[in-house]
Parts: C-alpha cells; structure tokens; sequence
C-alpha cells in the first residue's frame, strides 16, 4: 500500500464526489424507469451516449458552449425517450423482466449501431474547459466541477418536480401502485411515457456533461449502464434519495479503491460492496419498494 | 471386375472435371481472411491497417497480381475482442475456405488466433504484434514484423537517462502488449539507474485516472512512462493536465502518433513523447510513393499501423513470389530466409519468427508536428524540448 498522505486523500475524496455526484443524476433515470414500470432500461447508457455526441456535434458544428446544449440534448432525448416507450417499451411492461431486458438490450445496441453509423468509432472530444482550479494543494478538473454543479442542480430539480408537482406526485403514485393510482383517476399510460423520457433527459444531460470531460465513442453508454444498476441497487431500487447516496457512495468506493489498492481493482472493490449489500441489506441502503 | 472398373472409371472422371477446373481455379483470386478491429478500443489503429491491406492489394493487383493471380482481401469486424478473432479465423477459414490469412490488430487478438492459423497451418504474418511470447511458445507459422513491445520506451528512458533524470512512474493498461511493455520499460529503466517509484496497471476502458494520477503526483517522478492504447492515452493525458502534474517527460507508446491524437488534444499535446514503430519521415525505400498512393486512395495521412499493414502484406506475397506456391511450409521457408527492406524498415526474424532487425523510433510533438528525437541516426539534428514546462505555460 502506497503512502497516503492528507492532501491525497482529500484530493481523492473530492474526486470520488464529483464523479459521484454524476453517477446519482444518470442512476436517478434509471431508477425512475424501474420504479415505475418494472422495466430494467439497459439502453440507458445509450441514451447518455446520445446526450453526449448531441453536445459534441452542436459544439464542432456551430461552437455552442457545451453547458447551452444541455437545452437541446434535453428535450431532444426527452423526445427519443418517449417516443422509444410509445412504440416499443410500453408493450413489455406486464411482460416478465426477461422480455424487458431483451427488448431494451436491442434498443441498446441499435442505438450504438446508428451512432457508429452517423459519426463513425473515432474518438471525439469536446475541447472546451481543460485544465483545473488550483486551490492550495489541490487540483479540481474545471470540468468535472462544473458538471458536478449541474449534476446536483439537475438532481435537485428532479427531487423538487417529484415531491411537489402534479405530475411529479402521479409518478410516484403508478410507482407505488400502479392500480390504485389508476382508481384516483391518474392516466397511467401518460405517466409511463413521461417518466421514460424525464429518465432519457437525464441520461442525456449527463452525455452532455460527460462530452466535456472524457472523449466519447458510440460505445462509451455501456459503463454507464452498469454503473447506474449498481447505484440503485445500492441505493434501494424504486428509492429515488436512495440513487443519490448510492451515486455518491460509488464514486467514492472507486477513488478510494484506486487510491489504497490499485485502479485494477476498483470495479471489483465496487462489486464486492453490491453482493455485500445483497447480502445484508437485499432493499438497499435506504430501503427499496417492496415488490 | 465390375467394381474395379467402376473405381477405374470414377478415377477417371474425376481427373478429367480436375483437369477442367485447374485453368479456372489457378486464374481465381488469391483470397486472403483477415479480421480486423473496426468497431470497439482498437478501432482506429485497426481502420489503418485494413487500409494498409488494402493499398497493398491494389498495387500488387495493379502490376498483375501474385503467382498470376489477383489478391483479394476479406474482412470481417472482431469488435476488438479476442475471441470474436478466433471465431472469425475459424469462420474465414473452414466456411469461407480463404486461401490464406494475416494478422488482425493488435497482440492479445494475434496472440488468441494464433492458436487457430496454427490448427489449420496457415501462415500468418502478424504485423501489428509486438509481444514477444507470442511468437516464443513455438509456433511453427507466426510471423512478427514490428519490434516487440519490451524496447518501445527505450528512447525515452535513454533520453531521460542522459538528460541526468532519477525517477520514473510507470503506468499500463492491464493487456498483453501495454502489460509487455510496461515490463521492458521497467527493466531498461533500471538498466540505466532510473528508480522506480510507481509501477501500476489500470483495466482496460477506465476513462477515470484521477486516484492513479493522485498517487503519481505525490511520489513526483521526473519522467511518466505510460503503456497505452489510444483512448486511455488521450484519458491520461486530459486529467494531467486536469491534476496539474507535471513530470519532466511524459511519453506513451501507442496512441500518440496517430494524427488524431493531436486533433483530440490540441496544444495539450505539445511536448508529449511517442513511440513509433514508423514515421513518414524516416529515409527507406518507396515512402514517398507510399505516402502518395495513401494520401490520394483515403484522403487522409497513414499512422504506423496502415504502413506495417502495407509492409506485412508485402512482405508475406514476397514470400510467396519467392515460394512460387501458396503451400504454407514452402512460404514458412521463404519467411525464414527473407531479409528485406521495406516502407516501415527492416525485416528479419530468428527461427521462431521473431523480428530481430527492425527499429523503433521516438517522437515529440513540436508545434503539431511528430519530431524524431531517437535514435540519434534517424533523428537529424532535431532538438528535443527539454524539460516538458508545467500545463499552463504551454
């Protein structure tokens, strides 16, 4: 084990935090989809590749600042989502998960396939703020700040939208039961459309923030993918706080492991930490949906 | 008695559909399998190699083919994965029947077909492998074209050595050939009184190296040495710059002579050493032609990969001119004696297939310019900038 010094650990714990803070933004979508159809998304990472490669094009085409974009990624993916639950998602939703699954990971790759078509496999990257803030010892990545920042705004505009609107409140009646939902009268076809494209929006703004920070490639969704059912697991399926301490509590088992074991191990450490949870805690840190 | 002249007969007739199909069949394209990364981490290196085939294929076709015959390629996308390449070597060659194959891209792919093109004796001239065991487990049809991965810093740790430095981190992606090189790395290191304080792998796809760049900027060695492929290099590179680390030298082996690099990182990628296996500017015989020919057929600079792929695929057809027959034992003798100067340098191997007489090169990056800085014979007077000045002075 290396020597850890304060200012490492620090460095590394802020790291874990702003890659964590990210993680619970995507996670949130797909936790939404889960709670309130019993569908496992596992075109979600793709849907974040879309975000990223609408962020890159805008940029490489017509400069727009990469943060603007987040206004047309959005609503773009939005839209895709919706339309991806209208024609396909939605009639899998009484099916067996299986049939879930299957159905989303064709989606899935359909989607990387249209993007290796349209923009090919190279690398592309989105040269807008490189380099960090130097604070003291410490170095923060300018982007990885930034995206933390919206990441958090956009979470807590989420939360806000669930708890206190209309809409945010039928959603998580169907979550809770979907049939007495559908007794008080709430249209649950509807809310089944807009909870996948609010979920494909936030996949899609964390393509956008996710574009600033790495080069993208039409496979870059995957990783997202597992992260995310990694973080509701943790977190509490069908839990939406709960995707926020699972997000936070994965970028920094993967910082912390990187940084007292090797960066080999950081994936198998965050592994371990979900068959624990399992083990121990099967509904999650803070407690799922009982099924 | 019937049944003798039966046999008699059938012998005869089928001499006879034998004797008509030889012209038709001798005149057919050679068809040569390869598969190729096209899609997945390796998909930009692997694009250029198949492009490097191809170029081959057309100019040999253009002079009138090899043995009379033309040269076809056909290629299928393994994705970047080892066994999608052996499924596909066998594919190519029991369904498809191709007459011969070459090698894909990179070693952990040359290195899980090997064992089919072996199965089936056919020769394989690999010329994007460069780890050494692959051609050192006794392989009778293996064939290495490039230098092996464990020399591919040697210029930056001869520079760094000369220049009076004393500490070097080493990273690698945890694969065969940055793992391979990694290890040579480390071992030339010592060899000139370099001291190790960081040696450590990371899994292949991580795209976030801040707790590993964390730890390298505490030991805080003069030179990085990083074993990569192209995404993790361009990765590594960004989050320096995002951590603020700034090593004397910093160097990478695959990834950062490819153009794109450069397009990718911008200024970032000023002052970053590579290794090259291949430069356009190096003095060999037909590299104006071949940048030329290139440049018109794909609109785009080629990278080392499409110049060994080029190399590789002329290199195994002189073999074959050189046979006069496509009979892998007959073409293995060929290769064996061969001692050849192409586009990319030298070629000459030991008994096991090992290439022993090529060279690597390294570079620096100079105002968007990949600048030989080693060897000193292949470098022409050119400078090194020396030391690498923190990020935000570049």
């Amino acid at each position: 084990m290396p020597h850890v010094t304060p200012i490492m650990l620090g460095q590394v714990i802020v790291s874990g935090l702003l890659a964590g803070a990210l993680y619970a933004m995507v996670a949130l979508g797909l936790g939404l989809i889960f709670g309130v159809m019993r569908v496992l998304n596992v075109a979600h990472g793709p849907l974040l590749m879309l975000g990223a490669y609408v962020t890159y094009w805008l940029f490489s085409t017509v400069g727009l600042n990469p943060y603007l974009s987040l206004l047309v990624s959005m609503p773009l993916v939005f839209l895709i989502g919706v339309a991806l639950q209208h024609v396909f998602v939605r009639r899998v939703v009484d099916a067996p998960e299986l049939s879930s699954l299957l159905l989303t990971f064709g989606i899935s790759i359909a989607l990387v396939n249209l993007a290796q078509l349209a923009f090919t496999s190279d690398l592309r990257s989105v040269e807008f703020l490189t380099g960090s803030f130097l604070v003291g010892p410490f170095a923060f990545s300018k982007s990885r700040v930034i995206a933390c920042l919206f990441a958090a705004g956009i979470t807590a505009l989420a939360f806000l939208f669930l708890q206190k609107t209309r809409l945010g409140k039928a959603i998580r009646a169907v979550s809770q039961s979907r049939e007495v939902a559908q007794v008080c009268g709430i249209n649950v076809q509807r809310i089944h459309l807009f909870a996948f494209g609010l979920a494909s929006a936030l996949a899609a703004a964390g393509g956008t923030l996710v574009a600033v920070m790495v080069a993208i490639q039409p496979e870059m969704g995957a990783v997202y993918t597992f992260k995310s059912f990694l973080v509701i697991v943790l977190g509490g399926a069908g839990n939406y706080p709960g995707a926020l301490l699972g997000g936070l509590l994965l970028g920094l088992v993967e910082q912390l492991a990187s940084l007292f074991l090797t960066t080999q191990v950081n994936e198998a450490v965050a592994y371990v930490l979900l068959v624990l949870v399992l083990l121990l805690r099967p509904t999650g840190l803070l407690g799922g949906r009982s099924t | 008695m019937i049944k003798r002249n039966l046999g008699a007969t059938a012998l005869l007739a089928a001499a006879a559909v034998l004797a008509l199909a030889w012209p038709t069949a001798a005149q057919a394209p050679i068809k040569v399998g390869a598969s190729i990364s096209l899609t997945g981490t390796y998909a930009k290196p692997g694009t250029y190699q198949k492009e490097g085939y191809e170029l081959c294929a057309q100019e040999v076709n253009d002079k009138g083919g090899v043995l009379g015959r033309k040269v076809e390629f056909v290629f299928y996308d393994d994705q970047s994965m080892p066994p999608t390449g052996v499924r596909l070597y066998e594919k190519l060659i029991t369904e498809d029947k191709v007459d011969v194959v070459m090698g894909p891209y990179s070693s952990a792919i040359s290195e899980a077909v090997a064992n089919v093109t072996e199965k089936y004796k056919k020769v394989m001239v690999a010329p994007l492998a460069a780890t050494t065991s692959i051609f050192k487990k006794g392989r009778k049809y293996a064939f290495m074209v490039i230098s092996p991965a464990e020399v591919y810093l040697e210029g930056l740790v001869d520079l760094a050595a000369k220049r009076g430095l004393k500490t070097i981190a080493i990273v690698n992606e945890d694969t065969l050939f940055p793992k391979t090189a990694a290890v040579g790395t480390a071992e030339l290191a010592k060899k000139k009184g370099l001291q190790i304080v960081l040696q450590e792998a990371y899994p292949k796809g991580n795209t976030d190296f801040s707790a590993l760049l964390t730890k390298i900027k505490a030991a805080n060695p003069d030179v990085i040495a990083a074993s990569t492929y192209f995404d993790d290099a361009v990765a590594l590179t960004r989050q320096m710059k995002e951590l603020n680390l700034n090593p004397k030298m910093y160097g990478v082996t695959v990834g950062g002579d490819i153009p794109e690099f450069y397009d990718l990182l911008k200024q970032n990628a000023e002052y970053i050493y590579g290794a090259t296996q291949w430069e356009p500017t190096l003095p060999y015989p037909g590299q104006k032609e071949f940048m030329a020919a290139y440049t018109s057929k794909f609109k785009h600079e080629p990278s080392y990969h499409a110049a060994a792929g080029y190399a590789g695929c002329q290199i195994y057809l002189e073999a074959v001119k050189r046979a006069a027959t496509l009979d892998a034992d007959k073409v293995r003798d060929q290769l064996l004696k061969l001692e050849m100067r192409t586009i990319l340098g030298d070629y000459k191997v030991d008994a096991d297939g090992f290439q022993t007489a090529h060279k690597m090169v390294l570079f620096q990056w100079q105002d968007g310019k990949k600048v030989t800085v080693w060897p000193d014979d292949m470098a022409a007077g050119a400078k090194v900038r020396f030391p690498t000045p923190p990020w935000n002075q570049r």
